[in-house]
Formats: C-alpha cells, sequence, structure tokens
C-alpha cells in the first residue's frame, strides 16, 4: 500500500531522515515510536509532501514517486491518497465543523454541495459530532476539534491516514475521546500510519511498530515482539522509560 | 458690527457643496478597489519572493511611503501625459489615446490607487503571513490548490485581521482626495473654495465642507465596524 524507500531530508546542512525504509500494507496499522527530534513528524510530512524530501523514493498503491523529480501532479496524487491529522488540529478556523469535513470534497473531488453535505453529516456522527455542525472551530474543545480533524481526513476516502501525534496538545481527559475515535477507525481497516508518544495506545491499536532514533529505523516488529521482547537495546530502555512514567 | 458667520451662506452652501460628492466618494472607492488589487499582488510577489518583481515591488513600495502624495499626484498628473507622448512619438505606440482628453479625475484615481497600493501592500503582506502556517498545511494536505487554499482559507482569515487597519487607511485616504482640486479636479473641496471665492466667505464653505468630511467619515466608521464584525464571526467564543 504504502512503500517508502531510502527516503533522505536535509535541512540546510543537517541530516534528519538518513535512509528510510519500510512499507505499510493495505489495513495494517502500523506506530511510529522514538525520541523527540527523532525525525518522525519529518517522516510522516515527507510522505505527503508538507516537506520536500531530498532524496528517495515514496510508493502509495502502486503510484511510485522519486521524490527529487516529483511534478505537481505527483505531489497532488500523494496528497489525494493520503489524509493527514494534525497534532494542533489546523482545523480551517474560518470555516464551520460542517464546512470543514465538505470542503475537500466539493473544492478536490467536485462532488455535489448536497451530496457533501449528506456525506460529511454521516462521518461527523462517526466521530459523536452530528450536534456540532454549525459551530465553529473556537467553540469546540481540544477533543471535538480533534475528532473533526479526523472526520476531514476521513472525508476524502484517502489510502492511508497520517496521524502526527494527534492527542498531544490534548488535556488528558480529552485524549480518551480521540483513542477511542482512532481506534474505530482502525478497525474499519484503514490503512494507518500513527506518530504517537502513547505507548499503551500504541500496543493496542497497531499491527507493527517501528522506532526512530536519531534519523534512523533502529527496530521495526510487532507490536507485542516489540513490547516484550526488542532486540535492540535503544528500543528496550526507550519503551521501558516511557511506560514505567 | 459684522457677524462671526454668514450661517445663511453656511447652509446654502451645503447642496452646492454635495453635488461634488460623486466625485469625492468615486475617488476614494475607486482607488480602494483597485489598490487592493496592486497591494494584494505586490503582498503575494512579496511572500512567494518572485524573482525580479521582488525587487520592483519592494521599490515601489518604498518610493511611494517615501515621498509626499501631494508630489506623486503631481508626478502622475504631469508624468504620464509626457510618458504616454513620448510612446507615441518615439516608437508609435498607444496612439488610441488622446492625453489632450484624458479627465483630470482619472490622473486622481491613478494617483490615490497607486499610493494606497503601497501602504495596502504590507498591511496585507503581514495580514497573511499572520495566518497560522497549519492552516497552509492542512490545505495543502486535503489537495486544495494553492488558488483555492489563498480564496477559501487564507484570505478571509487575512482579511479579518487586516480589516481595522484597511478601514483606516481608506478613511485616511477620503480626506486625502482633498487634495485633487491642485490638478483641476472639482470634489467637494473643490467646488466649496468656488463658492467660497464667488461669496467671498471662506471660512462658512470651510466649515460646510469640514462637517461633510466628518459626516463621511463617520458613516464608513460605522460600515467598517458591522463588515469586520462579519469577517471575524468565527473568532467568537464558545456559544453552548
Ligand atoms: N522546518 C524545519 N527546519 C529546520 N529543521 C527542522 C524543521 N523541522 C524539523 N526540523 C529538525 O528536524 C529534526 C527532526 O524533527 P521532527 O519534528 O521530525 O522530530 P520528531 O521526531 O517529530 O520530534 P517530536 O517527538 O518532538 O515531535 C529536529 O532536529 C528538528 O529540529
Ligand atoms: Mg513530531
Amino acid at each position: 500500500m504504502i512503500k517508502v524507500e531510502n527516503l533522505h531530508k536535509y535541512f540546510d546542512q543537517q541530516h534528519v531522515l538518513k535512509g528510510i525504509n519500510f512499507s505499510v500494507n493495505k489495513g495494517e496499522v502500523v506506530s511510529i515510536l522514538g525520541p523527540s527530534g527523532s525525525g518522525k513528524s519529518t517522516l510522516l510530512r515527507c510522505v505527503n509532501f508538507l516537506e520536500q524530501p531530498t532524496n528517495g523514493i515514496v510508493e502509495i498503491s502502486g503510484k511510485r514517486v522519486n521524490v527529487e523529480s516529483a511534478r505537481k501532479v505527483d505531489i497532488q496524487s500523494l496528497r489525494l491518497s493520503t489524509g493527514m491529522v494534525f497534532q494542533q488540529y489546523n482545523l480551517f478556523k474560518n470555516l464551520t465543523v460542517l464546512q470543514n469535513v465538505m470542503i475537500g470534497l466539493t473544492s478536490v473531488k467536485n462532488i455535489s454541495s448536497n451530496e457533501a453535505k449528506k456525506v460529511s453529516a454521516e462521518i461527523l456522527e462517526k466521530v459523536g459530532l452530528q450536534d456540532r455542525l454549525e459551530h465553529y472551530p473556537v467553540q469546540l474543545s481540544g477533543g471535538q476539534q480533534q475528532r473533526v480533524g479526523i472526520a476531514r481526513a476521513l472525508a476524502l476516502n484517502p489510502e492511508v491516514l497520517l496521524f502526527d501525534e494527534p492527542t498531544s496538545s490534548l488535556d488528558p481527559e480529552l485524549v480518551g475521546e480521540v483513542l477511542t475515535v482512532i481506534k474505530e477507525v482502525a478497525k474499519e481497516g484503514n490503512t494507518m500510519l500513527i506518530v504517537t508518544h502513547e505507548l499503551n495506545f500504541a500496543r493496542e491499536i497497531s499491527d507493527r511498530i517501528i522506532f526512530m532514533e536519531n534519523g534512523m529505523i533502529l527496530e521495526e516488529g510487532t507490536a507485542e515482539q516489540m513490547f516484550t521482547n526488542p532486540s535492540v537495546e535503544r528500543t528496550k530502555q526507550f519503551i521501558g522509560k516511557v511506560l514505567k512514567k | 458690527m459684522e457677524n462671526l458667520l454668514d450661517i445663511h451662506f453656511l447652509i446654502e452652501s451645503f447642496p452646492a457643496i454635495v453635488t461634488r460628492l460623486p466625485i469625492t466618494i468615486g475617488i476614494a472607492v475607486g482607488s480602494l478597489i483597485i489598490s487592493l488589487f496592486i497591494g494584494l499582488t505586490t503582498a503575494l510577489i512579496k511572500i512567494y519572493r518572485v524573482p525580479v518583481l521582488k525587487t520592483i515591488s519592494s521599490f515601489y513600495v518604498s518610493f511611494v511611503r517615501g515621498t509626499p502624495l501631494l508630489v506623486q499626484i503631481y508626478l502622475v498628473f504631469y508624468g504620464i501625459p509626457k510618458v504616454i507622448y513620448f510612446f507615441q512619438t518615439e516608437y508609435g505606440w498607444l496612439l488610441n489615446i488622446d492625453v489632450n482628453i484624458i479627465a483630470p479625475e482619472v490622473y486622481a484615481l491613478l494617483a490615490f490607487s497607486i499610493n494606497l497600493g503601497a501602504y495596502l501592500s504590507e498591511t496585507i503582506r503581514s495580514a497573511i503571513e499572520s495566518v497560522d502556517r497549519g492552516q497552509f498545511e492542512a490545505a495543502k494536505a486535503i489537495g486544495l490548490s494553492p488558488t483555492q487554499m489563498m480564496l477559501k482559507i487564507i484570505f478571509p482569515q487575512a482579511l479579518s485581521v487586516a480589516i481595522p487597519n484597511l478601514g483606516n487607511m481608506f478613511i485616511s485616504t477620503i480626506k486625502d482626495t482633498s487634495l485633487v482640486f491642485i490638478i483641476g479636479v472639482i470634489d467637494i473641496m473643490g467646488q466649496a473654495k468656488i463658492l467660497g471665492s464667488r461669496g467671498l466667505a471662506f471660512f462658512e464653505v470651510y466649515i460646510a465642507v469640514s462637517i461633510i468630511y466628518w459626516i463621511i467619515c463617520i458613516i464608513v466608521e460605522r460600515l467598517l465596524v458591522i463588515v469586520e464584525k462579519r469577517a471575524r464571526r468565527y473568532e467568537r467564543g464558545v456559544v453552548s
């Protein structure tokens, strides 16, 4: 489904991604763990070209893009096959909840406004926000905003959902409602790539886990294997340290 | 003893001055529209760092902000016909324009557009740059084209930031249009001058014209409050 080959990213002289290779199969949920600054967000953002990767290959659903020679249409096709959920939600502040979810359907997929409204309202119902359709983002709690963020990504029916620390900006008591929604989305068979610091959540939801440090993938394996018996000492330390907290 | 004011003359002069109101409003509103276009274009040139154009537009903004409006009006009024004439005689271009029949109102409109455009440029640029980066990223991530992103997400948010500033500049422009009589445009100020010299009652007509400017500005301020409320309606706090 999604495949990244030998991906590098430099910010000026700083080598942030140092040859990343991984793939995610259809319907699989993969979490990326790793210490702060290891390049997790940069990796996700390179997949949909919010950051221009320096070199390597990104492939989604058989469409291979060599990042160095990526044209606008290639970038657009990667963006259309991915949906992104941001740490800061990034809802469009000037649009209502319903409009936030509809805009991709009407403006990008050219679906009629009536049809888009119907589809969006259904998705918003799924994330439990059917009674907030006409609210603006400022009028919602963080948890509600993030659920809209998830609905907005789901609306375009992407091949892969990318989550960048979807609960890190939330008050602790709001984390649960968002994690519940993400779990439901996973259950529906969506392909997902999640960066998170919620280790228990990652363990529960993931088919596989990737551990990154210093711009490289140190280890990857099934959730069970990574949590109970990681082969790399550094992974053990990281998981042990965070779980103990 | 003579009266301080000829109240009768003052009141009589109002309707005569108001007949020229369309000129004042026309130049102010017309140059606002043109300058929004200029300001937006130069702001985008600066934001996207378009080579060459970027240098030209910084030069333009710097020049306009560094020279008096009065001088700019003269430059446009005397300069443009000469430039057109030069192109006509040297290159045979622009032959369908007769510089002798261009109305002074056109020069006034141009001068004010050029002037206001430079000021709006900076306001618009900083308003666009004040929009959270996450808004741009979310727009790109869902696949909006750059134009859609700007029109549907960024401009509306930038506008609500810029409106107070835009409004102040527009109000200044309305008042500054009182300079246009120097190139022969008869706006409300020009009309007041004519009436004043005819009746030798300058104090009266200038009181009348100042009241008219004042009223226009109060109306515009009221309108701005409404427009701003509308533009910022999504910023209101929690309602439920
Ligand atoms: N736009 C940027 N310009 C320059 N350097 C950047 C930029 N974005 C990220 N970096 C650098 O790249 C490195 C990786 O950052 P990244 O945000 O990908 O880490 P992360 O693993 O997501 O960390 P965290 O867990 O704190 O979110 C960091 O050293 C960071 O300073
Ligand atoms: Mg990060």
